[in-house]
């Protein structure tokens, strides 16, 4: 049996791999910071949105309260982890050889799900708040989708006047370009250490805020966020923030159109490809990002 | 001291090897895996306590191993034994289709590429339903031999650290070790890096495959989330961390303590188990990352090979 494929089909995936990409975007963006800032690959990041899509859950199942207006929470929430993180364990390692950070961001990965575990048990939860599509022309929008998108493209936005407009900003960029330099130019390079994975944190929490009201909630979620988020830095190039934008919305794409014309299983082997072709002939990702 | 330890290892081995004679079955598939584990951390030992190339994908080995004897035995009907052995071909032909790009990859970016290697084995072996049975997994034959396998699970993990003695002895060793210290700086002496980077990783590979094997055929049936999950990966590397990496004895000197540990502890505290893990790695990595026999040759000044 062959399918045909229709150009609305294609449109429809298009539109489908964008309205996922600018998600993974916003995620990868917090994966990218930590790596650009301090060089560690942040293996926990996927159970600091896993937390964040808890925090959702609960905030809905309990108070009621409007899943994409608990963003106000899960963001601040997460952010605050994140900066306990980071004083408490990461900065000890941000000097070691790769072994050990990611070593010890795998410890704190084990041991974040094995306490949702423990303190939300392995049920499967969902929130129930936003089903249906909008229809335009031939086409579909799931509603979730869409809304999840101009979040996640409003988040990142804000994300990028911050670092490139702000003092802040600047300081985080010196301190990712160079941090002997940046420390010489008088910039606490310990706080923005503090910052950067928190905000990372935080932007990991809004990815969980709004895939909660799209996927199952459950302790093992985040882990496939974390593969997708280090395809997304290296596609659009480690170091390189804009170039995640880019990445995330590829690595979107290339998973709609590969369930299209394979089949939906295959995703992940076929980034993983990508992953490894690009990683062999351009290093420093597709935009230019530092090798 | 040293004249004493061939000695002190002949008559362990003789007790390990009278072991099965009295054991219980119980204990025999106990020590059995505790082999495992020590083969496993030793072949990872071999690539990244050497080269300092870190394999955070080297359960994929595994896997393969365990698929390719599951399907052998399974639907081909060989011999166990026969089928761990193309186990541990096939995991080195994989290694070869992934050490040939990765191993050019430096630092981070090997990390990354080999993070996501079980990931995707995974799905392909979940995908190909016809040839690996899915997500429904590999049931095998019946087969009463927890002793046969004890013994080649011990020859195993005996080869493997054999071997490593056998390279850091050597001068490939040597190279090996140039490459983990300053890999610009080895090049320069004219080293041909990427060879014996690919040497080692092929080397690496054959034990896990192996093991993969025979820890299928131990236990009758496989499926993808069995055989290819990264806490394994982790747990080798954890134990020849903590044994110290790139010392020949600290993969099993790490196996055993922690494999022991587990036996006795984390049984107790099965909710708590992989927290307690968690907390391991990070202790383990915050407080000792040369791992106890790294810290002992700092101070005492012992030997390379030990």
């Amino acid at each position: 049996m062959t399918v045909v494929i229709t150009p609305t089909m294609i449109g429809q995936v298009i539109i489908s791999g964008l309205l996922a990409g600018a998600l993974y975007a916003m995620v990868a963006l917090g994966l990218g910071l930590i790596f650009g800032v301090m060089r560690v690959l942040n293996v926990a990041h996927g159970p600091l949105l896993m937390l964040g899509a808890y925090t959702t859950f609960w905030l809905f199942q309990l108070l009621g309260l409007n899943p994409y207006l608990s963003l106000l929470v899960s963001m601040p929430l997460l952010f605050l982890a994140g900066v306990v993180l980071q004083r408490v364990l990461v900065h000890r390692v941000v000097d070691a050889p790769e072994l050990s950070s990611l070593l010890l961001m795998f410890g704190v990965s084990i041991a974040l799900v094995n306490l949702a575990q423990l303190g939300f048990t392995s049920d499967v939860r969902s929130v129930e708040y936003l089903t249906g599509s909008f229809i335009l022309g031939p086409f579909a929008f799931s509603k979730s989708r869409v809304i999840a998108c101009a979040f996640a493209l409003a988040i990142t936005a804000g994300a990028f006047v911050l670092l490139k407009k702000t003092r802040l900003g600047k300081a985080i960029r010196a301190v990712s370009q160079s941090r002997e330099v940046a420390q010489v130019c008088g910039i606490n390079v310990q706080r923005i250490h503090l910052i950067t994975f928190g905000a990372a944190s935080a932007l990991a929490a809004a990815g969980g805020t709004l895939v909660a009201v799209m996927v199952a909630i459950q302790p093992e979620m985040g882990q496939v966020y974390t593969f997708k988020s280090f395809l997304v830095i290296v596609l659009g190039g480690a170091g390189n923030y804009p170039g995640a934008l880019l990445g995330g919305l590829l690595l979107g794409l290339i998973e709609q159109l590969s369930s299209l014309f394979i089949t939906t299983q295959v995703n992940e082997a076929v980034a993983y490809v990508l992953l490894v072709l690009v990683l062999l002939l351009r290093p420093t990702g597709l935009l230019k990002g530092r090798s | 001291m040293a004249r004493w330890l061939p000695a002190g290892l002949l008559v362990l081995l003789v007790l390990l090897a009278l072991y099965p004679m009295h054991g219980t079955g119980y204990g025999i598939r106990t020590m059995l895996q505790l082999f495992m584990w020590i083969a496993l951390a030793q072949s990872w030992n071999l690539i990244s306590g050497l080269t300092g190339y870190v394999s955070f994908g080297h359960v994929a080995f595994f896997g393969m191993g365990a698929y390719t004897a599951g399907i052998l035995i399974g639907t081909l009907g060989w011999p166990w034994l026969l089928a761990c052995l193309a186990g541990g071909v096939m995991a080195m032909v994989l290694a070869l289709v992934i050490g040939w790009p990765c191993l050019r990859l430096k630092g981070p970016y090997f990390a990354i590429a080999m993070l996501g290697l079980n990931e995707v084995l995974r799905v392909i072996v979940s995908y190909y339903e016809g040839l690996t049975g899915g997500g429904n997994g590999l049931s095998l034959p019946t087969l009463h031999a927890s002793v046969p396998i004890y013994y080649a699970m011990g020859l195993v993990a005996l080869s493997v650290t054999a071997l490593t003695y056998v390279i850091v002895t050597s001068r490939f060793g040597l190279r090996l070790m140039t490459i983990r210290e300053d890999e610009v700086a080895a090049e320069a002496m004219g080293i041909d890096t990427f060879r014996y980077k690919l040497y080692a990783f092929l080397l690496s590979a054959v034990g896990p495959g192996i093991v993969g094997g025979l820890a299928a055929r131990d236990q009758g049936y496989i499926e993808p989330t069995s055989v290819f999950p990264l806490i394994t990966t982790i747990t080798m590397i954890v134990m020849a961390l903590f044994g110290g990496k790139g010392t020949i004895w600290g993969p099993v000197l790490g196996a055993v303590l922690l494999f022991t540990f587990q036996e006795l502890v984390w049984a107790r505290f099965i909710y708590l188990h992989q927290l307690l893990f968690g907390a391991i790695i990070i202790t383990v990595v915050l407080l000792m990352p040369r791992g106890i026999l790294g810290v002992l040759q700092q101070k005492y000044n012992l030997p390379r090979t030990i």
